[in-house]
């Protein structure tokens, strides 16, 4: 296959044709930040928290990093002002929908949330800045499809599928289709509690 | 050559007054005899064998299609007997059938099948989607999403008569949201929702390409133009008033609403 | 119908259909477009041949239900050839004068013919009225010519006469090049050079090849691609064919929305009378290349119009975009290299090869050849679908042929490029119109809606109007579009009533910047533009809602209605109107509104001879 040369953050890395700029990234244990993405699935390319800069031939352009297919001289930015507060403001949407671990985990970086020790064994998040976009309440659901994409793809269960569409899309259990009970869409749950909250 | 009715007496088996009535009733009523009738149950019973739609998956499957053909009329209010349902939903299936091999069962023809089901049915019937995901071997989790992704589909019954009101630029300059509030206002239901005598659906679109009519209300396949709010609530009451004129006779009974339509009192 | 085997086979069709025609005879052209329809056209055209049968004029006189003829403000419209007599606003109370005196009589009847509105002289000619005189008509044209469920009639015009051409006297890559040479861009938005696209698809590795006609026209006010496709379905067909040939796709589709049934209709009678007369199908006019159309209906998302999106959906699929890293020409239905083009972009073909790309590039500016059809409506005289060649100012658009604002109203502002693009003040009038010009405003050309707004026009209203639509619309995949929308339509409710401070305005700015920057599709790239554009040139609209004003009395909450005591008369009609029983008052004397039980719904404003009801802003009453 041929080999293909890139510059990621100011190292020259290889590649194979074929590779996102993410896998070459993650194989170069370069850190982009990701949310609906997971290496057994399909790349899904909705989060956009891995927005990335990339310069071709004097274009800059931005472009998500699970999704876009490496290339030969390419000059990508993993980390700008511009990427960053890209970021930020993505986190700042989301945490108020899902205000749980993973997702504060992800804020803290870009400084929008601390984590305080309560005691020994208990810490809390707590936020820094203002919470800018509140929400009625959380769903607890960001609509990073994992669930829908596990069942589907790894599982072949499709148990759980979206519905409706633009503000209005949400995830949905179908009672027709024969749940196993694997829980797995539990585990992959970044947003939190995940059965609890579904809505039929 | 019609065979001579005996009374009927059962060997072995000692029948309720109820049923004696019940027996009575159906020697009266139909040209067979008892021995006619279990000979046929015979026959169905070991065609019915000999297709393994007494072991699973079959029995399951035929199981469900029963109860959600019983549920899919009473909801209707249509029909109440548990042979009737299961006959109409046998000539819907078939419908479909015939809905889906027009496309060749291909599978890319889930939109176009559906939109041809929404036409005839007016909305998307549980049973049909079902049947739709068995020939065409898509998963129920792609279709909901597919007829709940597009306007043109309702997964609730809709009333008898759809009203649109365009909402597109040209209309929404000349006062479009105005006829809506109007509709919305005579109506008593908000846009997307169907009154609750089951007459009215009211929809909002996005232009239908009649600008220079415009604001634009579509009443069923009438047109409606160059209206102002105070027009609305009187086009709308000789819908109701055409209705009453026709005799009960004719009305078809009306779908009721699916508990599933968002939180509405109607 | 016998089956053309060959290029002269179509030639010598043309000549018997000509020979046919009788020029002397007459013949009444009434519009039939989905506008005219809603006018009542259907009715005319029995009332005509009632009104034939009844004078004896049966089988003397044609009819022919045309395509739209443009002029929509004017509809039913009936044009009576050879004269090209110009009936506008036809009522059926019309009719028998109609056939009597200009039929039978040869006299023009006044009061259905156009009257200059600077002149007030009548205009007898469709091609003189000022409406038509000062448009190119190079495209739309032949909608009023033709039939729009015949294909001879398209034939007898000299239809399908690019194609026999390209098939006998040119190869496909000189048809390519043509079409290359024409700078043929596409006019569905976004306006990439259509010959650089098919030469991609056709070197694009992967069979088979297909090629897609747009007509999933979802911006709202526009309408100019159902008009094609209602009215002229040939040419757009015709012109898919090269396009195919060029390419070598042997496939390929019309994606028709599902709120356009008569262009559904009429496009699949145009393919059947295609396949009968052997011009699709196999070894089409005997020149060995084989093509088949299939038609995919939309079933109601503005979103499905995206490329990727479309594909997904002729796929049975949800129309959700996907990444375009690698394009759909490379990569694009069943991952197989495609051509999408709008349907004014295939319509253009035929032309081009007819009469060569110099003769296209004498249209238009340097960058921009050709035509456009615009779709001019909203507060402006002369609503209806303009050709205009690009470089025309939008001055003349809206006011040499649009005839300007009714009702002695100022003009506002103009609408372009539907959700996706932005509104241009009146400063800006003068901008020639193309593809290029208008982004440097902040707007674009787009598809070709025109959407002209007056003084009572308020354009945060507006603002909020696009991204409600955007927020519906969109596929909601996508965290910066979804959420974004979500929370720009949170503020703009906001704005309009009256509850927002400066905070929110930056708020509004800094979440456009992440819309437009990081979403998955250009749904979200172009989303923030009505916004930002009405932010640029209409500030003080906005500081004005912040202070609790809405200054074109337009947003609800900030507005009052009030009867002035002085000029009711006690009619009492708007009493009768209102739906919440808000206005009281005795016959003959004074009535007020109760605020408190108002719903503001304007029955009162519009019902009133008296000009007695006026809209006040809220801070007034207080």
């Amino acid at each position: 296959m041929k080999s293909i040369s890139l510059t990621i953050d100011g190292r020259n890395v290889k590649a194979q044709k074929g590779m996102t700029i993410l896998q070459v990234a993650q194989s170069s244990d370069i850190e982009i930040p990701t949310l609906c993405h997971h290496e057994d699935l399909e790349p899904y390319g909705a989060c956009r928290l891995c927005t990335v800069e990339t310069i071709k031939n004097d274009k800059t352009k931005l472009v998500a990093a699970c999704c876009y297919p490496v290339e030969d001289g390419l000059i990508v930015k993993t980390s700008s002002e511009r990427v960053n507060k890209i970021r930020k403001i993505i986190l700042e949407l989301l945490l108020p929908l899902a205000p749980t671990g993973p997702l504060y985990a992800l804020a803290e970086k870009y400084g929008l949330c601390e984590c305080v020790k309560k005691s020994d064994e208990e810490s809390e998040w707590r936020m820094i800045k203002e919470l800018r976009f509140p929400a009625e309440k959380p769903t607890y659901c960001t609509l990073c499809g994992l669930c829908v994409r596990y069942c589907s793809e790894i599982k072949k269960g499709n148990v759980i599928g979206f519905i409706g569409r633009g503000v209005d899309r949400k995830i949905s259990l179908v009672p027709e289709e024969n749940c196993g009970f694997c829980r797995d869409c539990e585990n992959i749950c970044e947003g939190g509690k995940f059965l609890s909250l579904l809505e039929l | 050559m019609k065979k001579e009715k005996t009374k009927s007496h059962f060997v072995g088996v000692r029948l309720t007054e109820e049923q004696k009535k019940a027996l009575s009733k159906l020697e009266k009523t139909s040209d067979l005899s008892k021995t006619d009738i279990l000979l046929r149950g015979l026959e169905l019973l070991s065609e019915y064998y000999s297709l393994g739609l007494d072991r699973p998956p079959l029995n399951v499957e035929l199981k469900k299609l029963e109860e959600e053909a019983m549920h899919h009329f009473q909801e209707l209010k249509r029909i109440k007997r548990r042979e009737e349902s299961v006959r109409e939903m046998v000539q819907e299936l078939r419908d479909i059938d015939k809905i889906i091999d027009e496309y060749n069962g291909d599978k890319s023809a889930l939109i176009q099948i559906l939109l041809k089901i929404q036409a005839k049915n007016h909305w998307l019937p549980k049973p049909a989607l079902m049947w739709v995901s068995e020939r065409l071997d898509i998963p129920m989790s792609q279709i909901l999403n597919v007829a709940t992704f597009y306007k043109a589909f309702s997964l609730d019954p809709q009333g008898e008569h759809l009203v649109r009101v365009c909402l597109g630029t040209a209309c929404h300059v000349r006062g479009g949201p105005k006829i809506l509030d109007a509709a919305e206002q005579f109506l008593g239901v908000e846009s997307g929702e169907t009154t609750s005598d089951l007459k009215f659906t009211l929809e909002s679109v996005n232009c239908i390409g009649c600008c220079a009519l415009g604001p634009v209300m579509v009443v069923d396949d009438e047109y409606h133009g160059k209206l102002d709010s105070s027009k609305v609530g009187e086009i709308l009451s000789n819908y109701r008033m055409k209705d009453m004129d026709r005799s009960e006779d004719k009305r078809k009974a009306l779908p009721i609403r699916h508990e599933m339509r968002r939180g509405q009192s109607g | 119908m016998k089956k053309l085997q060959s290029a002269s086979d179509v030639e010598k069709l043309r000549k018997e259909l000509l020979r046919k025609q009788d020029s002397s005879k007459s013949c009444i052209s009434v519009c039939s477009g989905t506008g005219c329809h809603a006018y009542g056209c259907e009715k005319v055209v029995s009332a005509f041949e009632n009104e034939l049968k009844k004078q004896k004029l049966e089988g003397k006189v044609e009819i022919k239900r045309t395509g739209c003829h443009g002029f929509c403000e004017k509809g039913p419209i009936v044009v009576i050839y050879p004269e090209e007599i110009c009936y506008l606003q036809v009522k059926i109370e019309d009719i028998p004068d109609i056939v009597s005196q200009t039929i039978k009589a040869g006299k023009t009847i006044d009061r259905l013919l156009y009257t200059d509105l600077k002149t007030g002289k009548k205009v007898v000619h469709e091609s003189e009225i000022p409406f038509y005189k000062n448009q190119t008509r190079l495209i739309f044209g032949n909608n009023r010519k033709i039939e729009s469920k015949s294909i001879d009639d398209y034939i007898a015009l000299g239809g399908y006469n690019a194609l026999v051409k390209a098939f006998s006297e040119i190869t496909p890559e000189k048809v390519l090049e043509e079409i290359k040479k024409a700078n043929l861009r596409g006019r569905g938005g976004g306006g990439f050079p259509a010959g650089i696209k098919w030469e991609s698809v056709r070197n694009a590795p992967g069979e088979p090849k297909y090629v897609i006609v747009n007509c999933d026209e979802g911006d709202p006010g526009a309408y100019m691609d159902r008009s094609l496709m209602e009215g002229n379905p040939h040419s757009v067909i015709e012109g898919l064919i090269i396009g195919a040939y060029a390419i070598g796709s042997h496939e390929g589709y019309i994606y028709v929305r599902q709120e356009y049934p008569l262009a559904v209709e009429n496009t699949e009678l145009a393919i059947k009378q295609a396949e009968e007369y052997g011009l699709l199908g196999k070894d089409i006019l005997g020149s060995g290349f084989d093509f088949t159309i299939k038609i995919h209906r939309g079933a109601g998302a503005f979103v499905s119009g995206e490329s990727s999106a479309l594909m997904s959906a002729i796929e049975g699929k949800v129309g959700e975009p996907r990444p375009k890293y690698i394009h759909t020409s490379e990569k694009g239905l069943w991952d197989k290299p495609t051509c999408l083009n709008n349907v004014e972009t295939w319509a253009n073909v035929p032309f081009i090869i007819n009469k060569g790309a110099d003769w296209f590039g004498n249209m238009g500016t340097d960058n921009s050849k050709g035509t456009k059809i615009f779709s001019l409506v909203g507060n402006v005289n002369n609503t209806g679908l303009v050709e205009v060649p690009m470089g025309i100012t939008l001055r003349e658009i809206i006011y040499d042929i649009g005839g300007g604002i009714p009702n002695g109203k100022k003009f506002k502002a103009v609408q372009t490029g539907g959700p996706s693009g932005g509104c241009i003040p009146e400063i800006q009038l003068d901008l020639p119109v193309d593809f290029d010009e208008l982004n440097k405003v902040g707007s674009m050309m787009g598809s070709g809606g025109m959407i002209v707004m007056d003084e009572d026009t308020c354009m945060v209203d507006i603002a909020r109007y696009f991204v409600k639509f955007l927020s519906e619309e969109s596929c909601g995949k996508c965290t910066p579009c979804r959420e974004g929308l979500r929370h720009m339509l949170r503020i703009l409710d906001d704005i309009t009533a009256g509850k927002a401070t400066e905070k929110d305005i930056k708020l509004l700015e800094e979440i456009s910047e992440v819309v437009k920057e990081a979403p998955l599709c250009a749904l979200g790239t172009t989303a923030p533009n009505p916004v930002l554009s009405t932010l640029k040139y209409f500030r003080d609209e906005y500081e004005a809602h912040l202070q609790g004003e809405c200054p074109a009395k337009v947003c609800k909450e900030l507005i009052q209605y009030r009867i002035d005591p002085e000029k009711c008369k006690g009619c009492g009609l708007c009493l009768k109107k209102c739906p919440t029983g808000a206005i009281s008052g005795e016959k003959k004397g004074v009535h007020t509104i109760d605020v408190e039980k108002c719903i503001k719904c304007g029955a009162c404003f519009e019902v009133c001879n008296f000009d007695a009801v006026s809209k006040i802003s809220s801070k007034e009453r207080k």
